[in-house]
């Protein structure tokens, strides 16, 4: 990255000596001579506790940077994901049999588990590139497309950015658009949303190819306070539209009394589901409101970002977070540089640990454990060197840990005192390498 | 949407606009840029690691984007 550094380091020169010689530069200033590539790569290893989700992926990013200010950045990202994960039925002290998501074969639950899904083997690549472009002198266009691919998932996006500079470029003002239209091939067919979980091979509640559409426009200014301090604010918008849930997710049915899976048996002859539970149903749109501000103040060499969001959504989610890093330098290339993350956020409307058998069902409904209340820490530590030639080396080492609450006003029996939520403790390692030419 | 939301939408607007206009008198000179052109001092100073990490607290939080975009692109969530 030292050639950005020197880049701008050039440009703030030049326009220097001409604001002392009373010149103005006509044209954008040339602040290198010739194209350039610059390079940073990750290889990034995440891994939950209890034998859920691991991911090992390769990050890329390329950046072509063109003479006349234009830049062309490339990334690839290829994840190789394993594990599993809360499927959202409730712990019992008995054991659970459940369909698969194909639906062809069953799967039992020991007691007093909570129950995830069969371990699953997933790879997902994607893909984006971005154009950036000054408008005259003061202006800068980006225009970018994404597309990923998982086994059963096709996400295809074009993002664009229009930015302006005022007050002696002190202020920069931007207007960004995202559009999204992504479509879910789930394993065995997307299952109808509260609809039961069937005997093996009964697929008659599954649906074909589901789709969503999500729009996205954030509205940013930064500002230079001082030649220390430069701080920003963002407001987003994003509206998700389609079929928005997760299809391998559902909600126990209990007993009003006892709080237990109600027992089903299945047709003779046939594998099936112990106990009832209904396929997630959550609405079919979604609309989010986020208000994100970022300070970065430099004291004396040590950097401090720290940020702050709150996000509102229409299913009763708000949110907020809390990021702070603090990089310090040592050793005239080296730094080190903690991270703390605080997120905390209500449930969504109509999250439900499980559902009372004995009442109609709502509308909507997900025991999604994402959906829940929780409050997740982040703390982390990386260390990074810069190397002679001007390329840079980075590790860094994070624990993720969410713990839920359980509002009383969700719990159905005598569900109280047991294990409902699922935690998730995390461990974040990343090697980080850069460079150029 | 509804009517508190457009309202609410306006507002944030608004509260941009005063900010960009309320900025005018701050700021520095054009040669006191020495420390805010580093690296280090870039809003996003590390894109792939803000990526990863917005990639990793999508899939297991309700919330996304705020930095930048926040939709789409993963079956994770």
């Amino acid at each position: 990255m030292s050639r950005k550094n020197s880049k701008s380091v050039t440009a703030t020169l030049t326009t220097a000596t001409c604001a002392l010689l009373g010149t103005t530069a006509t044209t954008p200033v040339n602040a290198q001579e010739e194209d350039t590539w610059e390079f940073d790569t990750a290889l990034l290893y995440y891994a939950e506790d209890n034998d859920r989700v691991q991911d090992i992926s390769f990050k890329m990013l390329a950046y072509r940077n063109f003479v006349d200010d234009r830049v062309l950045s490339m990334s690839l990202g290829v994840d190789s994901l394993t594990g599993a994960t809360p499927i959202g039925a409730i712990t019992f002290d008995g054991p659970q049999t459940f369909t698969s998501p194909s639906g062809g074969q069953v799967r039992t639950v020991p007691a007093n588990e909570i129950p995830l899904d069969g371990s699953f083997l997933d790879t997902r690549v994607a893909l984006a590139a971005n154009w950036q472009q000054p408008l005259g002198r003061l202006s800068a266009f980006n225009a970018g497309v994404s597309a990923s691919k998982e086994y059963d998932y096709l996400h295809l996006g074009a993002n664009f950015k229009l930015s302006r500079d005022f007050n002696n470029r002190n202020t920069t003002a931007s207007l960004g658009l995202a559009f999204s239209s992504d479509e879910l091939d789930p394993v065995g067919g997307a299952p109808m949303p509260l609809t039961p979980m069937l005997d093996v091979d009964d697929l008659s509640n599954r649906m074909g190819d589901q789709s969503k559409d999500i729009i996205d426009i954030v509205l940013g200014v930064s500002q230079i306070i001082n030649r220390n301090l430069v701080v920003q604010l963002n407001y987003s918008y994003s509206s998700s539209d389609g079929y928005l849930n997760d299809p391998y997710k559902i909600v126990s049915l209990v007993d009003p009394v006892t709080g237990d899976p109600v027992p089903r048996i299945p047709t003779p002859g046939v594998e099936g589901p112990s106990h009832e539970y209904i396929f997630e149903g959550r609405p079919g749109e979604r609309t989010k409101h986020s208000v994100y501000g970022q300070a970065k103040y430099y004291m004396n060499g040590k950097v401090l970002d720290a940020s702050y969001r709150f996000m509102t959504d229409d299913w009763g989610i708000d949110s907020h977070t809390v990021d702070l890093r603090y990089r310090w330098p040592f050793g005239g290339q080296s730094y080190l540089e903690p991270h703390f993350r605080y997120y905390t956020q209500a449930h969504a409307d109509f999250y439900r640990t499980s559902l009372d058998s004995s009442q109609a069902l709502p509308l909507h409904a997900s025991a999604d454990y994402r959906l829940g209340e929780f409050d997740a820490f982040t703390v982390g530590l990386k260390y990074g060197r810069k190397l002679d030639s001007g390329n840079e080396w980075s590790a860094r080492v994070e624990l993720y840990s969410a713990d839920g609450s359980m509002p009383a006003d969700l719990l159905i029996g005598n569900q109280g005192g047991r294990e409902i939520y699922p935690d998730t403790d995390a461990i974040i390692a990343q090697f980080s390498y850069s460079f150029g030419w | 949407m509804k009517i508190s939301k457009i309202s609410r939408v306006f507002a944030l607007a608004a509260a941009l606009v005063l900010v960009a206009s309320g900025c005018s008198s701050m700021g520095v000179e054009p040669w006191e840029r020495d420390i805010l052109a580093k690296d280090e001092m870039q809003l996003l100073s590390d894109p792939l690691e803000a990526s990863i990490d917005d990639h990793i607290y999508f899939s297991k939080e309700a919330s996304s984007g705020g930095r930048g975009f926040g939709g789409g692109g993963c079956g994770c969530n």
